[in-house]
């Protein structure tokens, strides 16, 4: 005789309790007292165990679902019995669709609630101690992805309780505001609004009818450059290096139909390389308090397109002559320009060139590329007057900017390395072999 | 010392003195004459009485329409005043009551400014960490030879009256002189309207303004736009038209509505360095003025002059002097005419979206699509409009003529005050058979 198990009533206010995981599946023998399924309720978790020996038949909802307390569950009995006169009319509330990884809801699903700033940072929400099914569900609904929570349930475990209750401790969001919010724009720490709400005019990003909206791209840009002044120490050093050896290179390859273009840059950027090799400590990342040391020097270079600033990355450019690396780097190029270039050669740099000596900049401040912690800026070539042997000189020199991160590098060895760029490149000749 | 000395026991100034109460705080209010300022004694409610009575007898004389037969109904003016009277002073006892629940020292007598945190009433001094300045408006006396002979009555005089006058001249088509205009209309009177400006109801949206004169004129109400009074003699108004000719209306009475002026003067407001003209005390959004310790709310500032925007200047003011972050939103503070039919507002109106460039989109209802107006409104006429911005559909100004407005604007208030979107506003249920259904009709129409 086959049997229902439903969904206890596990509190005077409980009224519904979320399917956490399915231990037994359909088909499997159980004896009475085994647990067959894990429940959640908004504060904890709970086992429903087989109330008799028997085959589980059927499962009525999937992990996920929100079920009303008292609706069955499961069915138990001997196989071929019939489970229809079971089963719940209401299928529960649907499962959140692929929670992890949920694609934002749309607007008419917009949280009224967001959290500030500085704490929203979707490429930082991975920190976060794990959630509970029902709390993940409460993030989703409501759009709510804090960056910190501590978790009361077991070993951290963020609970929907938690959860809800830092969603409240926010100020709420207007409906043009969280639109607006759901366009880009930045939500403010404190509105203005009845109750604190923070309303459209509290946005900074809001210029009213006059202004316009930056682009995805341009707000993807903003926000790195933001996060890049924001979460680093940097600092910029500023020298020169005689350009005489590059010019007579790049000459020679002019000259030369048998190799292929390679720019100045180019051959700054291999110059870079060797010395990257040389001094690894430079060629790391910086990530949540650790260092992690690049596996290959993979350069990104930043590159001007008609959508903005983007910065591909030459992939294990350690490995490359100097006519390889140019030939990927123009490849990567062209490919950004025109709007082709994939989201893979877009990350993944443990470094950064810049390049605006071809304007004439004489010197300049790059911001870095965290997590990475240094980015050199290439400048201008210029005629400058130097002493050799008590007589004035006048040479090619070309311009070199190194910001580092001082969280991580300190002046001295910041110094030590662009020194080290300087040699290589007024020992280009010898080092680039064409 | 106190912590905090209100001057003015107006609708601004008593809820400040209350809600400072009952915040624990040792506050005293300064006032001159009755509690309860010109909205209880000589304004809002008293205005709000007799045409209460007004409309009792214009519905006795449409009775048949709705199939009841009463005899001549007979305005006795007297009882009317007496009426109003009744209610004021119960009204006046309530604010009584509420100080006194509250802690609040009424102190009677005319106060002086001596310094930024002292007063001087009836030669006596107090001290105070805070003050707030809350001493209204009077009715403005324009320069015009005769305004003040004995046939012309002002806002406060008005009632007064004891008899129902064959014939009233106006002066000011704004939205005191047409509440006096349809009362006195619907009790008998041939009203004639002066006004200096192309349209009436200035402030209220151009849709609403030219569907109110359109309904006045066709309840018998004669208006003179864009009309220049001259003088007046004796019983006579002397008027140059839009063209620029003379002409004269002559009138039982003459009713002087042309606008109210703060109350700035005499107070020792000079000797302080507080930054007022004529035009009020400047404040801002948060109740200050340019002196620490000195704040201002209501009539006085000559922002909104509103009973209601007044109050909550007031306890925003208090809320910011202890402490309490707190700003008057005024594209939220909705604003009501109680002509008949009446006209409520909150936020922008057309003109101003239009002037200001933002993109809009707009739904205009008539007030009949809600089944309720036409039961209660035999030949009723009036709309509903929504304006919302063109990106979001967030709610940004609702104009509404057709009795019944008045009650159902604060819902709109929500809408504009937490910037609700149109997609949102959907979503609210509106009790049938109301005729608030008129506002979710508009909101529905916003495509």
């Amino acid at each position: 005789m086959a049997v229902a198990v439903e969904m206890p009533k596990l509190g005077n206010t409980v009224e519904e309790c979320l399917i956490a995981r399915w231990l037994k599946q359909e088909g499997q023998v159980v004896s009475a007292g085994e647990t067959v399924v894990e429940i959640e309720t908004d504060k904890t978790s709970f086992e429903v165990a087989a109330t008799v020996d028997g085959t589980v038949l059927a499962k009525f909802f999937e992990q996920g679902a929100l079920v009303p307390v008292f609706t069955p569950l499961f069915v138990l009995g001997n196989p071929g019995e019939n489970v229809e006169p079971f089963r719940p009319q209401s299928k529960g509330s649907t499962p959140a669709a692929n929670v992890a990884g949920s694609p934002m809801p749309n607007a008419r699903n917009a949280s009224p609630v967001v959290q500030p700033v500085a704490t929203t940072d979707a490429s930082l929400t991975n920190s976060t101690a794990p959630l509970s099914p029902r709390a993940q569900r409460f993030a989703e609904e409501h759009n709510f992805h804090p960056q910190t929570v501590s978790g009361s349930g077991p070993g951290g475990r963020v609970l929907e309780g938690d959860l809800r209750a830092l969603y409240h401790s926010f100020p709420k969001v207007s409906g043009a505001a969280s639109r607006r919010v759901q366009n880009g724009a930045e939500v403010p720490r404190e509105g203005s609004g009845i109750g604190g709400m923070i309303l459209s005019s509290d946005m900074a990003s809001d210029r009213g009818a006059s202004g316009t909206r930056i682009s995805g791209v341009r707000e993807k840009i903003a926000r790195r450059m933001r996060e890049a002044v924001i979460s680093t120490a940097q600092y910029t050093l500023h020298a020169s290096a005689d350009a005489c050896g590059l010019l007579m290179l790049r000459a020679r390859i002019k000259a030369s139909s048998a190799v292929p273009d390679i720019n100045i840059n180019d051959l700054v950027t291999f110059c870079v390389v060797q010395a990257l090799l040389e001094v690894p400590d430079l060629n790391v990342l910086f990530v949540d308090g650790k260092i992690l040391p690049g596996r290959g020097v993979h350069i990104g270079f930043a590159c001007d397109t008609p959508r903005g600033l983007l910065v591909p990355v030459v992939r294990n450019a350690q490995a490359m002559t100097v006519a390889e690396l140019a030939t990927r780097t123009k490849e990567l190029s062209a490919q950004a320009v025109q709007v082709k270039i994939s989201a893979d050669d877009l990350s993944g740099g443990t470094f950064t060139v810049s390049n605006l000596g071809v304007f004439g900049i004489e010197s300049f401040t790059p911001l870095l590329n965290p997590p990475q912690v240094a980015i050199l800026g290439i400048n201008a070539i210029q005629v400058k007057a130097v002493r050799r042997e008590g007589k004035v000189e006048f040479i090619d020199s070309i311009g070199l900017s190194l910001t580092l991160d001082h969280q991580i590098i300190d002046g001295a060895p910041g110094a030590r390395f662009l020194k080290l760029v300087r040699e290589k490149i007024e020992n280009v000749e010898q080092i680039c072999t064409i | 010392m106190y912590d905090l000395i209100v001057v003015g026991a107006g609708p601004g100034g008593y809820e400040a003195a209350d809600h400072a109460g009952k915040m624990g705080k040792k506050v005293a209010l300064v006032e001159k004459e009755q509690l309860g300022g010109t909205c209880l004694n000589v304004g809002c409610i008293p205005a709000k009485a007799f045409l209460r009575s007004s409309r009792l007898f214009r519905d006795c004389c449409e009775a048949a329409a709705y199939g009841v037969r009463v005899g001549a109904p007979e305005f006795d003016m007297p009882a009317v005043v007496e009426r109003k009277n009744r209610v004021v002073a119960t009204l006046g006892k309530g604010v009584q009551g509420i100080l006194k629940r509250a802690g609040v020292e009424v102190i009677r007598g005319y106060a002086r400014l001596i310094s930024r945190n002292t007063i001087e009433v009836a030669g006596s001094r107090y001290q105070a960490a805070n003050l707030l300045l809350a001493t209204g408006s009077r009715p403005a006396v324009p320069p015009i030879p005769g305004i003040q002979s004995e046939h012309t009555l002002d806002s406060n005089t008005v009632f007064a009256l004891q008899h129902v006058p064959a014939t009233m001249a106006i002066i000011g088509g704004g939205y005191i002189g047409l509440e006096f205009a349809c009362f006195f209309q619907e009790i008998g009177t041939q009203v004639s309207v002066f006004e200096m400006l192309p349209q009436i109801a200035t402030g209220a949206d151009e849709e609403v303004s030219a569907r109110m004169l359109q309904i006045l004129e066709r309840k018998g109400i004669e208006f003179h736009l864009s009309a220049k009074v001259l003088r007046i003699e004796g019983h006579t108004v002397y008027f140059a038209t839009q063209e620029g000719r003379q002409s004269s209306v002559e009138a039982e009475y003459i009713l002087n509505s042309t606008g109210r002026v703060p109350v700035v003067d005499d107070l020792g407001l000079e000797n302080l360095g507080i930054d007022f003209s004529s035009k009020g005390i400047r404040t801002s959004e948060q109740g200050k003025t340019n002196i620490p310790g000195l704040w201002a709310c209501g009539d006085v500032t000559g922002r909104r002059m509103l009973a209601h925007a007044a109050t909550r200047e007031g306890m925003v003011a208090v809320n910011n002097m202890f402490g309490r972050k707190d700003r008057v939103r005024y594209n939220a503070v909705p604003a009501v005419v109680y002509t008949h039919p009446e006209v409520a507002m909150v936020g922008r109106t057309e003109e101003e979206l239009r002037n200001a460039g933002i993109k809009y989109k707009k739904s205009v209802v008539p007030m009949a699509v809600a089944g309720r107006f036409l039961v209660e409104h035999e030949d009723g006429t009036g709309l509903v409009k929504v304006l919302c911005g063109s990106d979001f559909g967030e709610i940004l100004g609702v104009h509404a003529i057709g009795n019944g407005c008045s009650e159902f604007i604060v819902a709109a208030a929500i809408m504009v005050e937490t910037e609700m979107c149109v997609a949102d506003a959907n979503e609210i249920v509106f009790p049938h058979p109301t005729v608030s259904e008129s506002l979710k009709e508009a909101i529905a129409g916003v495509h």
